[in-house]
């Protein structure tokens, strides 16, 4: 029955294709939504662990965790190093990171930060961030690069680089009388660290002397930079900190304390609390989407089953020679459901080779829009038991045909 | 008795009624059944395969009577104790020869144990017919009328099925080819277990059968 069903699929060949074609493009959409979103979110859910608030200045939690963690979207105003100073002297603090963000290197984000920042900022659980050659930047001069930066530009330890102000790379204002040395560079690790350039904070403090209000007042090519007293290099603004707590008992109270605090608008966030808020907005309109690719496969097995049912009239003498040959009824309704078995077969097959190639270039612009590697498994669980759900409504659905063909006598095939 | 009809009468909703003489057939014999067009002769053996219900009468198969029959155990019976032959479009288009002739095993396991390796006894068959390998080989669609005929005997004899219904096959042929053709199927025909009727209105044929029934038309008796 297998063999005759594959023969007489083959025999109609092009609307079979079609309706298979059609099957399996609503499935890659279906199936694409799921694995985009879902890699999405466990590779932003991976960026960023072992930190337990990310202080700021007063915003949306979510622009915070944005603009801090993945680089997306511009920080909307500072905070002063007396709060975040204030702030890292509290007996709960056990460690503090700054940063500070505005300025860019040909496109690549600049990360103004200590070398603490690679000491305690981990990723993927509880992965700390590895050099693939050279070590954290020790001279003010010093910068680490991300892999992705330094494979795209072709950066090697000692190479030179020239700070470009602004956060896009279209701006003309380079930092070009202040030349940084690539001190490290970065392992890869799947998140937009690999796509960032960090600097020592007093660094990014002095190729900032002399600018006021975006615009230069006086290079430092003339200057000797010995001279210059080091209390000037102390930055007096930052955009961030992370933070990790002695203790995470305390850490609610800890948040509390924060947006209370009377000298400045700052505000404490859990970053996986304010993913979550981004995931569920999100997940809105992610549903949205697969109610519309639930619809078309509703509409491509319709196709299927009219395919089927029109295809009837044309094959009542090949129906006709089963039954005078000894088919039952049950014989030929199994006939039709085996077809439409196998199409439905056929176009999962299809629909999970163009998943995995979809999948694939989407982790590609991930990489390079967000900074983020998502892992893309084979077939997870739940995509199987959504292939197996539209198999099953591709069967039941065949249950149609197979009823027609079923009631259609013998005698009434020999008439015609 | 391979078959055995009695009083059978059926009657089509639009009117016509038709009355058949008994038949008693033995293993071997082989019955011509002819008349004008109209006369009844594919009623009688839509009835014999079953294709049409019964109204009244009976008819009893390797001792099996139809009326004990139900649903798909008629179905069985067709596919267990008989070999059709229609007058055209035998065989489905998209299937080689090979895979039409093997239909006639498909639906029946008494059918499969008779024959110990189906390909040989196909290709005997087609040797027989006059058959080559590469008529096997072929889409159906691509075979001649009587290359067609000759795959649709191949189904029908295919597992020793005691009766062979050929409905007018050489009605498509021309003399010369109906003439080869009877005489290939007479051929291949077992005559130790298998028994024929074959429906025809050329008198031409007549020689070559044991028996010929002529049918008269509607209400004959």
């Amino acid at each position: 029955m297998f063999r005759l069903a594959l023969a007489s699929l083959r025999a109609r060949r092009l609307p079979v294709g079609l309706v298979t074609i059609a099957l399996a493009a609503a499935m890659v959409l279906l199936l694409s939504i799921e694995r985009v979103q879902n890699a999405t979110q466990d590779g932003f859910n991976q960026t960023l662990s072992g930190v337990d608030l990310i202080i700021g200045p007063r915003s949306g939690s979510i622009e915070l965790v944005l603009y801090t963690t993945f680089h997306l979207g511009r920080p909307t105003n500072n905070i002063t190093t007396e709060t975040i100073n204030d702030i890292a002297n509290r007996p709960e603090i056990e460690w503090l990171v700054p940063i500070a963000l505005g300025d860019n290197h040909r496109g690549f984000r600049v990360v103004a930060t200590t070398p603490q920042y690679f000491e305690h900022i981990k990723y993927a659980g509880n992965r700390v961030l590895k050099f693939q050659s050279g070590q954290p930047f020790a001279a003010i001069d010093g910068v680490v690069i991300g892999s992705a930066v330094a494979q795209e530009l072709g950066y090697t330890v000692g190479s030179k680089l020239f700070i470009t102000h602004g956060a896009s790379a279209t701006m003309a204002q380079v930092h070009d009388d202040f030349a940084f040395t690539v001190a490290g560079i970065l392992e890869p690790t799947g998140t937009p660290n690999d796509r960032a350039v960090f600097v020592d904070l007093k660094g990014y403090e002095l190729i900032h002397l002399g600018w006021q209000s975006g615009t230069q007042a006086f290079r430092l090519s003339g200057i000797d930079l010995d001279s210059i007293p080091e209390d000037k290099l102390v930055p007096k603004t930052i955009t961030a900190a992370y933070v990790g707590l002695k203790s995470k008992l305390g850490l609610f109270q800890f948040m509390r304390d924060v947006q209370a605090y009377p000298e400045e608008p700052i505000s404490a966030i859990v970053p996986g609390l304010a993913l979550a808020e981004l995931w569920s907005i999100v997940g809105m309109v992610d549903k949205v989407f697969q109610f519309l690719s639930w619809m078309i496969i509703a509409i491509s097995l319709i196709a299927m089953v009219t395919m089927t049912i029109t295809s009837l009239d044309s094959r009542t003498r090949e129906m006709t020679i089963l039954r005078a040959t000894g088919a039952s009824p049950w014989h030929l309704s199994a006939l039709v459901m085996m077809e439409s078995f196998l199409i439905g077969m056929g176009s999962i097959v299809i629909s999970i080779g163009l998943v995995t190639l979809s999948t694939w270039l989407a982790s590609d612009y991930l990489a390079t829009s967000l900074g983020i590697t998502p892992t893309i498994s084979w077939l997870s669980l739940n995509e199987l038991m959504i292939l197996t759900l539209i198999l099953l409504s591709g069967l039941a659905s065949s249950l149609v045909p197979a009823m027609m063909v079923f009631r259609r006598s013998l005698q009434q095939g020999l008439l015609q | 008795m391979i078959l055995t009809t009695q009083a059978l009468h059926f009657k089509y909703p639009q009117g016509e009624s038709f009355r058949f003489p008994d038949l008693a057939i033995a293993a071997g014999e082989k019955i011509l059944i002819m008349g004008p067009s109209g006369c009844g002769k594919s009623t009688l053996l839509s009835l014999i395969s079953g294709a049409l219900p019964l109204q009244s009468g009976d008819i009893t198969l390797t001792g099996t009577t139809y009326r004990m029959l139900r649903g798909t155990a008629l179905d069985r019976m067709r596919a267990d104790h008989l070999g059709v032959i229609f007058q055209t479009l035998n065989l489905i288009p998209y299937l080689t020869g090979y895979q039409n002739a093997a239909l006639g095993l498909q639906f029946s396991a008494i059918r499969r144990r008779r024959v110990l390796k189906p390909s040989d006894e196909i290709h005997r068959l087609a040797r027989a017919l006059g058959l080559s390998q590469q008529h096997l080989d072929s889409q159906a669609r691509a075979l001649s009328i009587g290359q067609q005929q000759r795959i649709a005997v191949i189904r029908a004899l295919l597992g020793r099925p005691e009766l062979i219904l050929a409905d007018e096959p050489t009605s498509a042929l021309d003399p010369e080819s109906t003439e080869r053709f009877i005489q290939e199927l007479l051929g291949s025909f077992d005559p130790s277990t298998q028994g024929m009727i074959l429906v025809s209105h050329n008198p031409a044929l007549q020689p070559f059968f044991d028996r010929v029934i002529k049918l008269k038309g509607p209400q004959d008796v």
